[in-house]
């Protein structure tokens, strides 16, 4: 590319890891957040880079964030200030296309043809501005129905430890939510698995939207900076996505679904960088920035008098520690609160949700109402008794119960494995078609489960079924067969 | 450091239980050896008393007595449950209330009334939170129940019967086997079925011992007047003592494998506790060798 002399250019002064710093005339310094590319072919190997200004050094250097690779950088290299931050297209042309952070489409689809172009940094919407009202989302998945009830336009995290099925039940939702829903949907991946990704483009494709015959990668767009890419990149993903779901937003007025696999990759992706830029690191080697970083993504995350952003984040747990900062922080930050429990998940148990450390903002008689509210409850007092119980049914056995704690062992073993349930997308593992349990429902076939109505039923028969009906259908094979 | 602690604490309550189940299970092992011998005493007794009444069944004598006869109709039948006072016994207590109900269902589907009796704080709770309260309530008998003791329910049991208040008496128990083998069971044992000790009268005499052996004086049914309530009041007081034994062999086994239980989970957590504070240990080391670093 030859440069024009109206640029602004400078060279890279020195490369360390992901970032770089650039040297450029003191009186045209690129403004920090500005983008700065490097295009150019030096001893024969291309590189085509874009950076993030992120700090001044003094005497006319900049240190950047490299959003790609580094590799065959050299110093010396011409840098080319863009002027603007990373910019994204936004708009209808964006919807079943598939971008990078940088708003190249990776689908393999052409160019997009984008009347607009949004920065990725930008202001959170005013005090006044945003929403409160507050509406329960169903999503037809008991235990999150009745434990942690969704909130539209709130936010949702489901937090985890690996492999316990975190992008299972982020999938899950948009297979139930996505599909019965007219708006628009954006997804970003953030520092998971690529193939996780191509899996589930592949999903929206085939998934259809109701019966309008259209499929549900025509309302969505995806963002991927994936596990292959470098820190930059995954940092900035989150932010790119988001930029493209305010668009819909602030411009078209609907509601917006966002769904971000895996916020925890974008505060690791920060501590990645943040020794480079030379930061102090904090507890546990995390950025001393981290709340700032979480917050000002999170606070951009909100439903405005405009319209309404409801999203979906999953959270990683590092070593099932949810006392780490970064999922903790991420923590403070939502409405509902998932947390998957490694214990449950052994015990054979999906969705692996932990009733007792899950939790939800509107699971209060003011908003879900007062029966909902009671049987919620209710079903955590017995599953918490059954808990403190379980250091002496361990030690002593069941039997040495008082006749109380036994009747309540009794259900709260039925109470925990009807909270299990088939997935629609996991119905070529179980063999289950997924099961989609409304609400009026879940709260009666609990109640009655409280109540003592379904004792009888062995407890294999409540493992993965809808409506309480089912545990006695499934009950009364299990004894045909013997 | 807070995972740390809540396990170390979580550990040193385990450890408190452990020392009770502990001592529990020495206690019982003694207990068990004295009721084992009280029990093969009374076994002695026992297999004489029936050897005698089946003697006297085979000397081709017409057996009739009042207490051998089924009653046409069950109108007033009666469930004597046997249960331990205390708990820490395992499933001692269960499996015999588990057929005691199922009993106390059927008698209660076929007699016009059913009257509970229940020996053992263990039994009257459990059977009173299922709604079959007991009408009558013993919690007299301890780990080393005396025939007097049993003589005394054993009598009124009797006149009941004889005055026709009663007109069948059940007893759920656990019935000792072995030291290794104790099963509960529900014993018919108003009206005597057979006479005592489980022996048929069917049974083909054994080593030739034959009928020339008796001579009855005054008369044989004199006799069987005093040998069958006797023989009665010797098979109830035998479901007490195999009660007892079981008990003790229950509680041993169960408090060795909750003993065990306890070994099992304060080494896991144990090893838990280790890992949180090395982990915690390396954190703050790290914290502090970073910060150092970042001085630099």
């Amino acid at each position: 590319m030859a440069t024009t002399t109206e640029q602004n250019v400078g060279h890279v002064t020195q490369v360390i890891g992901s970032t770089f710093d650039a040297e450029f005339p003191e009186s045209k310094l690129p403004p920090i957040y500005n983008a700065v590319t490097i295009d150019s072919e030096q001893k024969g190997i291309q590189v085509k880079l874009t950076g993030e200004v992120q700090q001044h050094l003094g005497g006319g250097r900049v240190r950047c964030v490299a959003l790609g690779s580094t590799d065959g950088l050299i110093r010396g290299q011409e840098v080319i200030d863009t002027g603007k931050a990373v910019s994204v297209p936004v708009g209808k042309a964006t919807l079943g296309r598939v971008f990078n952070l940088l708003g190249e489409p990776i689908d393999g689809r052409g160019p997009v043809e984008a009347d607009e172009y949004w920065p990725i940094h930008r202001e959170t919407p005013e005090v006044a501005d945003l929403s409160t009202k507050t509406e329960v989302f169903e999503t037809g998945i008991k235990v999150i129905d009745l434990l942690t009830p969704f909130v539209r336009g709130g936010k949702a995290g489901l937090f985890g430890g690996a492999g316990l099925g975190k992008t299972v039940i982020l999938t899950e939702l948009i297979a139930r939510i996505a599909s019965s829903y007219g708006g628009y949907s954006v997804f970003a991946g953030v520092g998971e698995r690529t193939r996780e990704g191509t899996d589930l483009w592949l999903e929206m494709q085939d998934a259809k939207i109701g019966d309008t015959g259209r499929s549900v990668i025509d309302n969505t767009c995806m963002v991927f900076g994936q596990m292959n890419e470098p820190p930059g990149a995954r940092l900035r993903v989150a932010l790119s996505a988001l930029t493209m779901a305010e668009y819909f937003r602030d411009s078209t007025g609907t509601d917006i679904l966002l769904f971000v696999d895996n916020i925890f990759r974008f505060s690791q992706a920060g501590s990645e960088v943040s020794a480079l830029l030379g930061r102090m690191p904090s507890a546990v080697g995390y950025q001393p920035t981290l709340a700032t970083e979480m917050g000002a993504l999170q606070e951009r995350i909100a439903s405005t008098s405009k319209g309404a952003i409801t999203s979906v984040q999953a959270v990683y747990v590092p070593a099932d520690d949810p006392t780490d900062p970064a999922p903790a922080t991420a923590f403070g930050q939502l409405d509902a609160f998932i947390y998957l429990e490694r214990s449950i998940s052994e015990k054979g148990i999906y969705p692996a949700v932990d009733p007792l450390a899950s939790n939800s903002r509107v699971l209060d008689p003011n908003f879900v109402g007062d029966r909902h509210y009671a049987i919620a409850r209710r079903v955590q007092r017995t599953l918490q008794r059954y808990r403190e119980l379980q250091d002496i049914i361990a030690i002593l056995g069941v039997d040495e119960l008082s006749e109380e704690d036994k009747l309540i062992v009794h259900r709260a073993r039925r109470m925990e494995r009807f909270l299990s349930q088939p997935f629609l997308v996991a119905e070529v593992f179980t063999g289950k078609p997924g099961e989609i349990t409304p609400l009026s429902e879940t709260i009666r076939s609990f109640e009655e489960i409280a109540e003592g109505k379904w004792d009888h039923l062995p407890e294999a028969a409540f493992m993965y079924v809808g409506a309480i009906e089912q545990a006695e259908e499934q009950a009364k094979q299990m004894e045909k067969k013997g | 450091m807070a995972k740390a602690r809540a396990l170390d604490k979580r550990r040193k309550s385990i450890r408190n239980i452990r020392k009770i189940t502990r001592t529990m299970e020495l206690i019982a092992t003694a207990r068990f050896k004295k009721a084992m011998d009280r029990a093969h005493a009374a076994t002695a007794y026992t297999r004489r008393i029936t050897e005698l009444v089946a003697d006297l069944a085979r000397s081709g004598l017409d057996v009739q007595h009042p207490l051998l006869e089924p009653r046409a109709e069950t109108k007033r039948a009666k469930l004597l449950v046997l249960t331990s006072n205390r708990g820490l016994c395992g499933g001692y207590n269960s499996s015999v209330l588990r057929l005691a109900l199922a009993r106390h269902r059927e008698l209660g589907s076929t007699a016009d009334e059913v009257a509970v009796e229940t020996v053992g704080k263990r039994g009257i709770s459990a059977l009173t939170f299922r709604g079959v309260k007991p009408d009558t309530e013993f919690t007299h008998f301890d780990d080393r129940p005396t025939f007097e003791q049993v003589d005394v329910l054993a009598s009124r049991y009797l006149e009941e019967f004889a005055a026709g208040r009663l007109d069948r008496l059940d007893v759920a128990h656990t019935r000792f086997d072995s030291a290794s083998q104790q099963t509960a069971v529900v014993e018919t044992i108003l009206p005597l079925s057979e006479l005592a000790g489980g022996v048929t009268t069917t049974e083909p005499e054994p080593n030739g011992r034959g009928r020339s052996l008796y001579e009855f004086l005054p008369t044989a049914e004199s006799i069987l007047e005093e040998v069958v309530p006797t023989s009665f009041k010797i098979k109830l007081f035998k479901c007490f003592l195999d009660a007892a034994v079981s008990e003790q062999i229950a509680r041993m086994i169960a408090m060795k494998s909750a003993t065990e239980a306890a070994d099992e989970m304060i080494r896991s957590l144990s090893i838990s506790y280790n890992r949180a504070r090395q982990t915690q240990i390396t954190s703050e080391l790290l914290d502090l060798l970073g910060g150092v670093e970042a001085l630099k």
